[in-house]
C-alpha cells in the first residue's frame, strides 16, 4: 500500500476512533460554544461596533481547542500500547504523522465550522460577504496547526507530563501561525481584498513547507524507544 | 538452512542500565524458539529488537538476511508481532481492527477468515474489542498479527492470563505452521516446551543457556 493510502488508512481508522468517543469532541465543542458566549457576554455592544475583536477571539478559542485535540493524537496510542501495533505496519514514520495530520485536519475542520457558526450569532461575524477569503485563512489555520500539533503531540508522547509538555511548545511554535492568521481574519473583516493580506498568507503557506522539513528529517527518530 | 534471524552482539543501553548484553543469536526458517528467564531478564527488549521497534545501542542484526533498520517495510512485511499488550483499537469492533490492518497490509479481507474460524472467534466478530474477555482479546490480536501471513511470527508472553483451554488452541495452531519461524518470550516452561523446539535463556540481558528441549 502507498504512503498516501496508508496515511488516508490511519487517518480513517482515527475519526472512527473518535467519534466512536463521542464525549471527548463533545468536551471540545462545549469548551469552544462557552468560551464565545462569555467573550459574547463579556464585550458586549463593543463586538457589534468593533467586530475585529471577534477575529482574535475566534483564534485563541480554536487554538486551545486544537490543544485539547493534539493531547489525545499519538499521546492515546502510547498509552494504550496501540502505537506498537502502529509500528508494525509496513510503512514510513512519516505515513503515520500525515494519517494523524489528516485526522487532526478533519477534526479541526469539524470544530471550526461549529465555531464559526456561533460567532456569527454571538460575536456578530459576517463571513457572507467574503465567505472564501474567510475559508482560505481559516483552512490554511487548521492546516498550519494541524501540523505543527501533530508532530509536537508525537513528540511529547513518551513524557511523564505530555499534556503541559504540549501547551508549552504548541503556544512558540504556533506563534507564526497565529499572528498572520489574526491579522488576516482582521483586515478581511475591515474590508481588505485578498490581495491586502498576501504577506499573512505567504507565512501561512511557508510554515507548512519549514513543519514538512523539520518532520521529514526528524520523525523517524520520534517513533524510536 | 536459512537464517532469519541473527543477532552479533547485540546490546541496547538504557542510561547505564543493559537491557540486552551483547547477544548473539542465530535463528533458522522453521525454528520454534523460546526465549525464557526471569522478569526484566530482557525478553521482551529483544522480541521488541526484533521487531523493529527498538533501535539498538550497538552490534548488528540481520532478518532475512536484510538490515531491518535500513529496509523496515519490507521486513515488516514479513514479521507479525504480538505484544504483551493487546495492539486494538477498543472502540472498534474485532472485524474493524482486522480490516484496517488487512487494508494496509494489501491483504484481502477474506484471506483471514480460516484463522478466525480456528480460533473460534468469529461469535465475536462484530463486538467491540472493549467488550471481550482477555482472552479473547488476545486470540484476535494474533489474528491481526497473522492477518498478511508472516513468515516471522514473534509472541510476547504468549500465554499469561490465558486459561488452559485457550493455551492448548494456541499451542495446536502455532503447531501446525511447520514452515514458520517462531519466536514467543514466556515464564511458563511448561507451555514453551509444548510449543518449541529449543530454549534460549536470559539473564540480566544476556543469554546465559541456549539448549533444545
Amino acid at each position: 500500500m502507498g504512503f498516501i493510502s496508508t496515511a488516508l488508512r490511519i487517518a480513517e481508522k482515527d475519526l472512527k476512533t473518535e467519534f466512536r468517543r463521542f464525549y471527548e469532541i463533545l468536551s471540545i465543542l462545549t469548551f469552544s460554544v462557552s468560551s464565545i458566549l462569555v467573550c459574547s457576554f463579556a464585550w458586549g455592544e463593543s463586538v457589534v461596533t468593533r467586530p475585529e475583536i471577534a477575529a482574535a477571539a475566534l483564534w485563541v478559542i480554536l487554538f486551545f481547542a486544537s490543544v485539547l485535540a493534539f493531547t489525545t493524537s499519538f499521546a492515546r496510542e502510547a498509552d494504550r500500547g496501540t502505537l506498537s501495533g502502529l509500528k508494525t505496519l509496513p510503512c514510513s514514520p512519516l505515513a503515520i504523522l500525515l494519517g494523524k495530520i489528516i485526522y487532526s485536519i478533519i477534526l479541526l475542520s469539524f470544530i471550526l465550522f461549529i465555531l464559526l457558526a456561533f460567532s456569527m450569532v454571538f460575536l456578530n461575524l459576517t463571513l457572507t460577504e467574503k465567505f472564501t477569503d474567510f475559508l482560505i485563512i481559516f483552512l490554511l489555520g487548521v492546516v498550519d496547526l494541524s501540523f505543527a500539533g501533530s508532530f509536537i503531540s508525537g513528540l511529547v508522547m513518551f513524557s511523564e507530563g505530555k499534556t503541559l509538555l504540549l501547551s508549552f511548545l504548541l503556544f512558540p511554535v504556533c506563534m507564526p501561525v497565529l499572528i498572520p492568521a489574526v491579522l488576516a481574519t482582521e483586515n478581511i473583516i475591515n474590508g481588505a481584498s485578498i490581495g491586502n493580506i498576501a504577506p499573512e498568507l505567504k507565512l501561512l503557506i511557508a510554515f507548512i513547507f519549514v513543519i514538512i522539513s523539520v518532520t521529514t528529517l526528524t520523525f523517524k527518530f520520534v517513533l524510536e524507544e | 538452512m536459512t537464517v532469519t534471524v541473527e543477532t552479533i552482539d547485540l546490546s541496547k543501553r538504557y542510561g547505564y542500565l543493559y537491557a540486552l548484553k551483547n547477544v548473539t543469536l542465530k535463528i533458522n526458517k522453521g525454528e520454534s524458539v523460546a526465549l525464557m528467564g526471569p522478569n526484566g531478564a530482557g525478553k521482551t527488549t529483544l522480541m521488541k529488537v526484533i521487531a523493529t521497534h527498538i533501535v539498538p545501542s550497538s552490534g548488528t542484526m540481520k532478518i532475512f538476511g536484510e538490515n531491518p533498520f535500513k529496509n523496515g517495510e519490507k521486513v515488516r512485511k514479513r514479521i507479525g508481532f504480538v505484544g504483551h499488550e493487546s495492539f486494538l483499537y477498543d472502540e472498534l469492533t474485532i472485524k474493524e481492527n482486522l480490516f484496517f490492518y488487512a487494508k494496509v497490509f494489501s491483504v484481502n479481507n477474506e484471506d483471514f477468515l480460516d484463522i478466525i474460524d480456528f480460533l473460534n472467534l468469529k461469535r465475536w466478530y462484530n463486538v467491540q474489542v472493549k467488550q471481550l474477555s482477555h482472552g479473547l482479546r488476545k486470540r484476535a490480536d494474533i489474528v491481526r498479527a497473522l492477518i498478511h501471513n508472516p513468515e516471522l511470527i514473534l509472541l510476547d508472553e504468549l500465554f499469561a492470563g490465558l486459561d488452559a483451554e485457550t493455551c492448548n488452541i494456541l499451542v495446536d495452531y502455532f503447531k501446525s505452521q511447520q514452515e514458520k519461524t517462531i519466536i514467543i518470550s514466556s515464564h511458563s516452561t511448561e507451555w514453551a516446551k509444548k510449543l518449541c523446539m529449543r530454549g534460549v535463556f536470559l539473564n540480566r540481558g544476556e543469554i546465559v543457556k541456549d539448549k533444545p528441549f
